[in-house]
């Protein structure tokens, strides 16, 4: 297999002829006045980890729930495999979804929990008990087969959920906030093993996340979603490192943003003259006009000590340290420019003992990022 | 925690004793007492006397003392086939309307509590408003409704479904008329406040995983209820067995219950012993079962533990 069959197995959303599993078609969703999902457009590719990321009230749960069939859209339509499910009821939806709650019966054990989906098919009972006990296996929690609910912890009500919303061999899982409800060190071990399992599995993911580690960790791609409308679809890394818009930049991490405009434009790169009078030579990805306000984004780690800082000097700025926060493995510094203006964030990484290191508050200091870890944004 | 290990100090002893004491006092006074003076009088033999029972015990001669018990009020309930009948057709009544209650009753609690919130408090109204009225007169009402000129024969008269008056008043079928109309609320108040507790996404849940609206009812919905429609059917069951105003006003000769059986014994027939009896057997009918189903549905949770 060639490079390029191989990037377009592994991405397909890469790869022009490849059809979507997943078809979302200008989906609009109205609670009275409100547009919780407002003409919105997704496909998603057959094996993905996708995942819907956005603050509270951005849409991303009506989505989910339009996908599974618990809402039903104003207006739009909505394929799965290649076949219009819009009006399709959730129970007759080849799609399964585990709920924040885990919405566990209360009054059925695991196994019967587990086993609630299967015997809504009718399957035989000899297969239904082995595919009951694979599953148990799959999520390691045989040994509470005979428990019910009110008798797990959480991290095990999370597993049944899961096992449960398995256990039908869905085409499609849907995750509402998966790891929401478990603590951070559970969280992070299970991040990896949702990821493993699916892989294993090949089923196409669908998780609904506020939390922006757990989705850049897990997903092949990420929605940033703001007021009912997708702001960027893109990869992790390239979310992280090419937002689209300002939005998407201070939505995910920190960043640095000084507003200007284009006073030069060549091929992939402007040149910036921001309002606090330095200029600056950013990545952009298409030519501006020249004198379109722009935005500056730097991420913090992009930032560091410059050693020959010149009066006229391009990316270059002089301020003094106002604050440090120290995290163990890097420092966040943040340095005051101009007193109107926000704070520049710097993260070194700590490579020498505290201690022994060179800045401190109240000192000046000189700063400087190279022009290919920067970007132009418009609004 | 220091606190906690060390020994309580006495002020707080007598607080502990005195809250869960209080209780016990009071069930003491109010039932056990009560309950004892009925047992006491069932094994008395009935006299012309003030109160109108014999002495349970006396001193004769000298410290010698004669106690009298008398199981004959016992036997007599047990070989008067009379008093067997009422028993069993008390139960009847019982079941019977518990079950019509529950019929009528559970749509009912299932509307209000999947009802839009702003409803749910005139919609609950209305199911209690009937309270403000006394008992009596309601049930009084209902002769009016059911007697041969009443409302009820005007009416499909009047609509020509029938062309006499059906005889529904002092038959068993006003009883069950009258028993239902009152008892009604007592079974969907629990069963709503069971209802509305009930998580939605639960049902969402079934849903996804395949199940259609009314299998997701049985499979998840009924089951999760099952405290309230037990809680429901126990406050109805049990005071219908005893029941006595709504026969008395509404049932007919052949109406026969435990409560007008002992209305008559304690009123008309002065023979408080054979009433107490009476009183002491229906108790024991009520508990024996209650408790058994007690234990049964502990084994059941303890089996699926």
């Amino acid at each position: 297999m060639n490079a390029a069959a191989e990037r377009r197995l592994l991405e397909p959303w890469q790869d022009p002829k490849a059809a979507p599993f997943v078809r979302i078609e200008r989906l609009t969703k109205q609670f009275g006045d409100l547009y919780a999902v407002d003409d919105l457009s997704l496909d998603i590719f057959q094996g993905e980890f996708f995942s819907l990321l956005g603050s509270s009230g951005c849409g991303k749960s009506t989505l989910l729930r339009m996908l599974a069939g618990l809402e039903y859209p104003t207006s739009g339509r909505l394929y799965i495999d290649g076949v219009d499910v819009t009006e399709v009821p959730p129970y007759a939806r080849p799609v399964n979804m585990m709920f924040q709650s885990y919405a566990l019966f209360p009054h059925m054990t695991v196994e019967q929990n587990v086993e609630f989906g299967l015997r809504q098919e009718r399957m035989p009972r000899a297969e239904r008990a082995e595919r009951v006990s694979e599953m148990l296996e799959l999520l390691r929690i045989a040994p509470l087969r005979k428990r019910k609910p009110d008798q797990l912890s959480g991290g095990q009500r999370q597993r049944v959920a899961l096992a449960r919303s398995l256990a039908k061999h869905p085409k499609l899982l849907l995750l509402d906030e998966p790891l929401g409800a478990l603590d951070k060190r559970l969280r992070e071990n299970t991040q990896f093993e949702l990821v493993n399992l699916q892989e294993r599995l090949g089923i196409t993911f669908v998780t609904v996340t506020h939390d922006q580690e757990e989705a850049m960790t897990m997903s092949t791609r990420i929605a940033i979603m703001d007021a009912g409308q997708i702001m960027q679809v893109d990869t992790p890394t390239a979310i992280y490192e090419f937002p689209s818009c300002r939005f998407v930049a201070e939505f995910i991490g920190s960043v640095n943003l000084f507003e200007g405009k284009v006073v030069e434009s060549s091929g992939d790169e402007v040149l910036v003259e921001s309002r606090i009078g330095r200029s600056m030579r950013v990545r952009a990805f298409h030519p501006y006009a020249l004198g379109t306000p722009v935005t500056v984004a730097v991420r913090p780690e992009k930032v560091r000590l410059c050693l020959d800082y010149r009066e006229d000097g391009v990316n270059q700025l002089r301020g003094v340290v106002e604050d440090i926060a120290y995290l163990g493995d890097v420092s966040i510094y943040r340095i005051r420019i101009d007193a109107a203006l926000p704070r520049v964030q710097m993260t070194l990484t700590n490579i020498q003992p505290r201690t022994e290191q060179a800045l401190t508050w109240d000192q000046e200091v000189a700063i400087e990022w190279s022009p290919n870890s920067a970007m132009a944004l418009s609004e | 925690m220091s606190t906690a290990s060390a020994p309580l100090s006495r002020d707080s002893r007598l607080s502990r004793f005195v809250n869960i004491g209080i209780p016990y006092v009071w069930l003491g006074i109010f039932f056990l007492l009560p309950l004892l003076i009925v047992l006491r009088i069932s094994i008395a033999e009935p006299a012309l006397a003030q109160p109108p029972y014999t002495a349970l015990w006396e001193w004769i001669d000298q410290g010698v003392l004669q106690i009298h018990i008398n199981l004959q009020n016992f036997i007599l309930v047990w070989e008067d086939s009379i008093y067997l009948d009422a028993f069993l057709n008390s139960l009847w009544v019982a079941l019977v309307c518990t079950l019509l209650c529950l019929l009528l009753g559970y749509p009912m609690a299932y509307a209000l509590a999947t009802s839009p919130e702003r409803w749910r408090v005139p919609l609950l109204m209305l199911i209690i408003l009937p309270f403000w009225t006394s008992f009596l007169i309601r049930v009084y009402a209902w002769i009016g409704i059911l007697k041969p000129q009443g409302l009820l024969n005007h009416a499909l008269m009047g609509i020509g479904l029938i062309d006499e008056p059906l005889a529904i008043l002092h038959t068993q079928i006003a009883v069950y008329i009258g028993v239902v109309y009152s008892y009604l609320p007592f079974m969907i108040l629990p069963l709503y406040a069971n209802l509305t507790r009930l998580d939605p996404t639960l049902l969402e849940a079934a849903a996804d995983l395949g199940c259609r609206p009314l299998r997701a009812f049985w499979r998840v919905t009924l089951p999760l209820s099952s405290a309230g429609i037990v809680a429901g059917s126990m406050l109805v069951f049990i005071p219908v067995v005893g029941e006595f105003v709504i026969p008395d006003l509404l049932g007919g000769p052949e109406t026969l219950m435990v409560g007008k059986l002992l209305w008559g014994e304690f009123f008309g027939n002065k023979d408080w012993p054979l009433a107490s009896a009476l009183a002491v057997v229906l108790l024991a009918l009520l508990v024996v079962p209650f408790v058994l189903m007690q234990r049964i549905e502990q084994r059941i949770e303890e089996g699926s533990r």
